[in-house]
């Protein structure tokens, strides 16, 4: 069924795009969650947790109670069951009924994961359940549908091992000092920051690893914690970098760091990672370090001043001149394609925003004006060339697309006067659009 | 005004620049006229398909009389990366060297695209003036040395730089001799087309508009714009403007030039056509009157002969039987019938192009062909359909492809694609347009989509996007898409084809076609042929086949018995399953009440059961009067209409009679009857309309007929846009009627099976057509390996054996494989099928699952379980040995299929079932919930509140579209219920989703005895389905689990029974 057709039937229906990833790092998290339960627990298929609580229910208080909080943990709609092995289990608890019961033979042969082409024959052989199978001798089964069959089989039955992959975490990165005299002085701890710096970049570097967000949290001998967080725009581990990012912290904390008795301790954390590679040094062009070198240069501005205050101009494809760029937060973009200069016309470097209105007469209907006053003061026009007619982006406005409501239509046209300054006006609405249109001055050209 | 400028816009695109011109050629045409220009020139991209409907456009406002110049060329864009040149033939010679050049491009490259480059067109040089868009010295040297006419376009595009750009052309001109001309390069006829055009752009390039950025047109400036306006443009460079009029004086070119010559291959020489036909003629008249002509044959056939010589038509009589008889003399000749107005002439019949005695059967109701209108003669062929290619390619083999094309289809924007497109350019969500589009029903909506039809989507209709939305594609419907080959017509020249039109190459390998469709070839009188495919007369030849070849009669289409009461009378109970044409529900239902007697009842049948009668309400006075229940009458002065209207009871029925009735009655002249008729078809894209409506309406007021029967005729008019069926269709299609049906009362094995060998057609899935046989006594036999062959086969007269062509996904190869294997012994055991007839595993299990080895003694179960185990390929030594290589084995014990189970297996592999029905294992069941069965519903008294059960076989929303007739079958037979369109929308749900329905409703009994149920409530019983599946096997005992619904099911699983038919 499409989901033209769902809808067609049921118009209420609520559409979400399915998120594998989403849900694989969802199912990831809840992995994690279930480590307080037991050591040994791995994902099954896309949508599943097996858990081995073998050994570890009674610190829970029973299966039950176990089941019951892992549940709550969870926080989802679930199945779960319990069994002798973790192929009954999943089974049970896939294509089982609600019940506590533990006999797998009633189970539908849907659980034994074949394909297709083997479920239909099975059913077309009149062959619905596990049970149907088992009184059936296992050498016609594989004969028919491969020896995975009857090991599948088996599996679920308890008659062969079922192992599990348990889910390994990886260790945080976090790295930590303890002195047994508390240091007094700032750049002391900084010093041993940048140790824990190192070290931090030596693990990172043995996963491939960059650091985007780092913490850095400094205990007071009089039990007074301050923590000190820097982001980065790209993933780093050149601790002289990051240092660095530090000190401009430091350096604009509004609560400057005091010492006070000394500190005792020290914990350096890496929030966020993202995968980096080893890059080979250049020997003789230094291009890489230049690229590096805005990114680090943005990374301090913003660190300074905010990410909200750092910007960038990006290029916008649009033909209105004052839609054609845009300032954006310089940290989470990279730089912009901006189109080659032969391509574009002629575009004053000064513009206006918002346009300057002026006093302007011209040639009925198009032709360039002669004289404008702008700022109280008439300008006398020696050359002028256009119009470049620039029409108005009618889809912006409700009901554009009729005739008559899209908008204004500008003319463009670039003006010399006699003291040889250089402007750039336009007439906003064309005769037929307007009767009388505004004229605007746009910008000046050195 | 004397001194307003001439000007003429020499560079104008219209939409045949696929998404990139915004306006129809007409519009492009009129509006220039209407801003005063001295004429235009229209250039598509790489195409001249549009310049026909320009054509057709200027001879409406008045054609050369009207002062206005019309020069039509193209447009060519390189691959080579020459700039563009707008190339304009002068004279028939230069149409030949520019269509020429247009298909040495075409053929060059993929469908629907044009591979130019530079030396193609210094190659087809010659009575051509070009005007170069943009160009620099040398190219401008290399065109004018092979094109003395030659101009340098300049343009305004008020881009900010016009008048360097300009002075820079005038020194290029002046440089290099070349004269400027002035052009807008227009791609639509007015500003307020931007919008239009940038959704266009964003179509073409797969942008949304908010996004497109750059990539759209930077303003407006690209329309026709008037002389006084370009004069003003161009005052600095005046001459530029005043070239325009010499591009035009140099023009000696117009369409209907295009002389049309026949193919002279069916002439032998020393034969005049004429003469040639002439004789065809009398040869054919003495095989079917040995003893002479008869008078009154004689006089109509003489006078035919003066009407095709003096329209000089005998070619194209010679080329249809030319082709009707290659198709005859095949070695197993191929079932051909004409039809169509010209194929109702006694030439036609004596050539043999029909079976019909059109003097016998009083079938002349007007003169073949008119004298007075130009229009020409029409004759289709149908083939059968499987065969038709081999007609197809002896066209091509007999006149070559330099000759021989078909014509083109325009596709054009409906409302589906429309709002799919357009909604994605306006930056809609799919989600957004899936769910608007899924409501129109069909390809096919309105003109426009109406407010209700957003509120039923669940949208607000106030919504500005929205709003947006439906304007824009309201807009953008029957825009031309791209060209597509017709189904059939072809266009045979004696000289070039490529001469006259550019020829592309079409998606299927083997076929070419021409880039102007029907309208446009009819607009400028050139001929075709159409070759069409019809399933039933594959149906009807396999029938003749099986019947000689069970020494059950040797018979031709003109031989079959005519004048049957049998079958008549078969006819009249509504017992037409499988028939041609009368076989549909609303036809079943009609058949009753018309009580057809005789071959022309047949003839009105087919024809009244239409959205053209039924839209004018024709339909029910027609019946009437011929119950006797209401006095024919002929309205209007001294019953002038008789002539016109007396074979239909004084009902228009046909499109000939609407035009009949326009010329007697409304006083339209034939010219203007014609152009009527041309409006009929395309009403919709000229809106030219509602001009008729008030001529015809008023004319016949005023001559003294009631205005609600003239408004009737002219909704009926209407109606024949869409599904136009004049007469000598019908006639054509009521013999087949009566052919099809005769078989089907006389041999129904036989009919049935030659049915089944010729699907997919019709209207009836195989399961029906079974069914109907085994209830006209036929014994339907199982498939089996030891028995059936590739087709359903007969073994007897009354005896039908499955094929193995029904089983899904079975394939030809192996079943001849089977049956010579079988030639050399009797297939003993699966391991022996597959390695004797080399069968493949899938094919063994294809097998198994139709349950075809019955005659080893296998049931289905068991042959599934053993095919499960017979391994793809032999190994060598027992191979080498020839002995079997699989063991014996423990007996698996499998639990016994329940006949339910069979059924519903027999449904999933063959789509039909011997066994049974699936809703006979339901009965139980639904008869405990006061479900009746289709028996008892069809037999229920008038008026009785009931409610029914069964699976959907037909969901159909005819045309108007205020009823959808829904037909439900159960074992017991099949209920035909009506649900009204106001009702539907509350449960379009289990309506559109249902397969097995159950209805409540009101049964509703005519005096003729046909039942309908008028439906109150549907209900979604497909679930019950799931049932079947698993009934009687459930060892478990375990319900809960059974019925778990699993999201891992095969689909065959699922989908127990073959998806319904849906018509639109």
């Amino acid at each position: 069924m499409t989901l033209a057709d769902a809808r067609a039937r049921c118009p209420a229906l609520i559409v979400q795009p399915s998120d594998p990833e989403g849900d694989a790092r969802e199912l990831e998290r809840l992995v994690r969650g279930m480590g307080r339960f037991t050591p040994t627990v791995s994902t099954d298929a896309s949508d599943g947790i097996i858990l081995d609580v073998t050994g570890c229910a009674h610190l829970f208080g029973g299966e039950e109670e176990l089941a019951r909080q892992a549940l709550a943990l969870a926080g989802y709609t679930t199945r779960h069951s319990f069994a002798a092995n973790a192929s009954a289990a999943r089974a049970l608890a896939r294509h089982g009924g609600s019940g506590s019961d533990e006999d797998v033979l009633p189970l539908p042969i849907v659980a034994l994961d074949l394909d297709e082409k083997a479920l239909a024959a099975l059913r077309r052989a009149g062959l619905h359940s596990i049970g149907d199978l088992t009184r059936r001798p296992m050498r016609t089964l594989a004969a028919r549908f491969g020896e995975e069959t009857v090991t599948r089989l088996r599996q679920i039955l308890g008659e062969v091992p079922s192992p599990l992959v348990p889910h390994r975490e990886p260790a945080p990165i976090r790295i930590g000092a303890r002195f047994a005299e508390p240091l007094i002085r700032t750049e002391d701890a900084l010093d041993v920051i940048e140790d824990l710096l190192v070290q931090a970049a030596r693990k990172m570097e043995a996963r491939k690893l960059g650091g985007r967000r780092f913490g850095v949290m400094l205990h007071r001998s009089d039990n007074v914690r301050r923590s000190l967080t820097i982001e980065t725009g790209q993933p780093l581990r050149d601790p002289a970098v990051v240092l660095r990012l530090l000190r401009e912290r430091i350096e604009t904390l509004a609560d400057p760091l005091d010492p006070g008795f000394g500190f005792d301790g020290i914990d350096l954390a890496v929030f966020r990672t993202e995968p980096l590679l080893s890059r080979q040094m250049a020997l003789e062009s230094r291009e890489e370090e230049k690229a590096d070198s805005l990114a680090t240069l943005i990374d301090r501005l913003s660190v300074r001043f905010g990410e909200d205050h750092v910007h960038r101009l990006m290029p916008r494809d649009r033909h209105l001149p004052e839609k054609t760029q845009a300032l954006v937060p310089a940290m989470r973009t990279q730089a912009g394609v901006w189109p080659a200069a032969e391509e574009r016309l002629p575009r004053p470097l000064l513009l206006f925003d918002p346009p300057q209105p002026v006093e302007a007469i011209a040639g009925v209907p198009d032709g360039p004006p002669q004289r404008f006053r702008w700022r109280d003061r008439l300008h006398e026009v020696r050359l002028a060339e256009g119009p470049e007619r620039i029409g108005p982006e009618w889809w912006r406005r409700r009901e554009g697309h009729l005739p008559g409501e899209s908008g204004l239509t500008r003319d463009y046209y670039r003006i010399e006067d006699r003291e040889g300054r250089r402007y750039w006006l336009f007439r906003h609405g064309l005769f037929d659009e307007k009767p009388d249109p505004r004229w605007y001055l746009h910008g000046l050209f050195p | 005004m004397n001194d307003a400028p001439s000007f003429a816009e020499p560079v104008a695109a219209t939409n045949f620049s696929f998404l990139r011109g915004a306006s129809h050629p007409a519009d492009m045409v009129i509006r220039a006229h209407a801003l005063g220009m001295a004429g235009i020139g229209i250039a598509d991209r790489n195409s001249v398909a549009g310049v026909v409907r320009a054509f057709d456009a200027w001879k409406r406002i008045g054609g050369p009389d009207s002062g206005f110049r019309l020069i039509v060329g193209a447009r060519l864009v390189f691959a080579d990366g020459t700039p563009d040149v707008v190339a304009y033939p002068m004279t028939r010679q230069g149409w030949s060297h520019l269509t020429r050049l247009l298909t040495c491009g075409n053929r060059r490259a993929e469908k629907g695209e044009c591979e130019l480059r530079l030396t193609d067109l210094l190659d087809h040089a010659g009575e051509i003036a070009l005007i170069a868009m943009e160009a620099d010295a040398p190219l401008l040297h290399t065109l004018r040395k092979s094109f003395p006419k030659l101009w340098l376009a300049a343009k305004m595009p008020r881009s900010g730089q016009d008048a360097r750009q300009l002075a820079r052309c005038m020194s290029l001109a002046a440089e290099t001799k070349v004269p400027l001309i002035a052009t807008n390069d227009a791609l639509f006829a007015a500003p307020e087309d931007r919008p239009l055009q940038d959704v266009l752009t964003c179509i073409r390039e797969g942008l949304r508009v908010q996004t497109a950025g750059r990539r759209l047109a930077v303003n407006a400036e690209r329309h026709l714009k008037a002389p006084r306006e370009m004069a003003r443009l161009f005052h600095s460079c005046p001459e530029a403007v005043e070239a325009t009029g010499d591009l035009l004086s140099c023009i000696d070119f117009q369409l209907d030039e295009l002389a049309y010559e026949y193919p002279h291959e069916p002439v032998p020489p020393g034969w005049t056509p004429q003469g040639w036909l002439e004789h065809l003629v009398e040869e054919g008249a003495r095989d079917r009157f040995p003893d002479g002509l008869p008078d009154q044959y004689r006089e109509v056939l003489d006078e035919e002969f003066r009407l095709i010589r003096k329209k000089n038509y005998a070619s194209y009589f010679l080329t249809v039987h030319d082709i009707v008889r290659f198709a005859r003399n095949l070695d197993e000749p191929i079932l051909c019938q004409g039809r169509g107005s010209a194929a109702n002439s006694l030439v036609c019949y004596l050539l043999g192009v029909t079976p019909i005695d059109p003097v016998k059967e009083r079938l002349l109701f007007s003169r073949f062909l008119s004298e007075e209108r130009n229009e020409p003669p029409d004759i289709d062929v149908d083939f059968e359909h499987e065969r038709r290619e081999e007609v197809i390619q002896y066209i091509y083999r007999r006149y070559g492809r330099d000759r021989a094309g078909i014509a083109a289809t325009v596709i054009r924007y409906r409302q589906r694609s429309a709002i799919r497109e357009v909604g994605k350019a306006l930056g809609l969500t799919e989600d957004v347009t899936a769910r608007f589009s899924g409501t129109v029903w069909g390809s096919w909506g309105g003109d426009e989509l109406p407010e209700s039809q957003l509120a039923e989507a669940g949208f607000d209709p106030t919504n500005p996007e929205l709003a947006r939305l439906r304007d824009m594609v309201g807009q953008l419907l029957e825009f031309p898409r791209h060209l597509s080959q017709h189904v059939g017509g072809f266009v045979l020249s004696q000289g070039r084809l490529d001469e006259l039109v550019p020829i592309h190459n079409a998606a299927m390998p083997d076929r070419t076609f021409i880039e102007w469709d029907k309208n446009d070839l009819e607009a400028l009188g050139l001929m075709k042929v159409d070759v069409l495919a019809l399933g039933m007369l594959t149906a009807i030849r396999k029938s003749f086949d099986l019947m000689r070849d069970h020494g059950l009669g040797e018979l031709t289409l003109a031989t079959v018995p005519r004048k049957d009461e049998a079958t008549y009378r078969m006819l009249r109970k509504g017992d037409s399953i499988g028939a041609f044409q009368v076989e549909s529900r609303a036809q079943i239902a009609m058949l009753p009440r018309m009580k057809p007697e005789r071959l022309y009842d047949l003839v009105i049948q087919v024809a009244i059961v239409r959205p053209g009668p039924i839209q004018g309400g024709m339909v029910h006075p027609y019946l009437r009067r011929r119950n006797g229940e209401e006095e024919v009458e002929y309205p209007g002065p001294k019953g002038e209409i008789y002539s016109v209207l007396s074979k239909t009871l004084g009902i228009p029925l046909f499109q000939e009679q609407a035009m009949k009735l326009a010329i007697v009655a409304a006083g339209f002249s034939p010219a203007e009857a014609d152009g009527l008729r041309r409006a009929m078809a395309t009403f919709r894209r000229q809106g030219t309309m509602p001009y008729y409506q008030t001529r015809l309406v008023e004319g016949m007021v005023k001559r003294g007929y009631p205005r609600d029967f003239a408004e009737r005729c002219f909704e009926q008019i209407k109606g024949f846009g869409d599904y136009g069926f004049p007469e000598s269709h019908a006639q054509a299609f009521a013999w087949l009627a009566y052919v099809s049906s005769w078989l089907k009362c006389h041999y129904p094995a036989v009919f049935t099976c030659a049915l089944l060998n010729s699907q997919p057609m019709g209207f009836y899935a195989p399961a029906q057509l079974v069914r109907d046989a085994r209830e006209h006594g036929v014994e339907v036999r199982p498939i089996d390996v030891n028995a059936s062959e590739w087709n359903n086969s007969l073994e007897g007269e009354r005896i039908l054996r499955l094929g193995l062509r029904q089983i899904g996904g079975f394939r030809k190869e192996w079943a001849e494989e089977l049956i010579s294997a079988r030639q050399k012994g009797v297939i003993t055991s699966l391991e022996d099928a597959a390695r004797r007839a080399e069968l493949p595993v899938r094919a063994l299990h294809l097998l198994a699952d139709a349950d075809a080895f019955g005659s080893l003694g296998h049931n289905r179960r068991e042959a599934g379980w053993e095919a499960r185990r017979v391994p793809a390929v032999q190994l060598p030594l027992f191979a080498a040995q020839e002995v079997p290589e699989l063991g014996k084995e423990p007996s698996a014990a499998l639990p016994a299929m329940s006949q339910a189970e069979e059924v519903v297996a027999d449904y999933q592999t063959q789509r039909l079932s011997l066994k049974g029905h699936p809703m006979q294992f339901l009965r139980g069941h639904l008869t405990h919930k006061g479900v009746l069965d289709c028996a008892s519903v069809n037999a229920a008294r008038d008026g009785a509140k009931v409610r029914a059960a069964g699976v959907v076989l037909t969901r159909q929303r005819p045309g108007t579209g205020h009823a959808i007739f829904i037909t439900i079958e159960d074992e017991t037979g099949v209920v035909n219920a009506l649900l009204w369109a106001r009702d539907f929308e509350r449960q379009r749900r289990p309506v559109m989703a249902a397969r097995l329905m159950v209805i409540d409703g009101k049964v509703q009994r005519s005096k003729e005895d046909v039942v309908h149920l008028i439906v109150d409530c549907v209900t979604d019983a497909s679930d019950l389905l799931m049932r079947l599946t698993d009934a009687g096997t459930n060892t478990s005992g375990n319900e809960s689990r059974e019925n778990e619904p699993s999201a891992h099911q095969h689909p065959r699983n699922v989908r127990i029974l073959p998806r319904s038919r849906d018509f639109h």
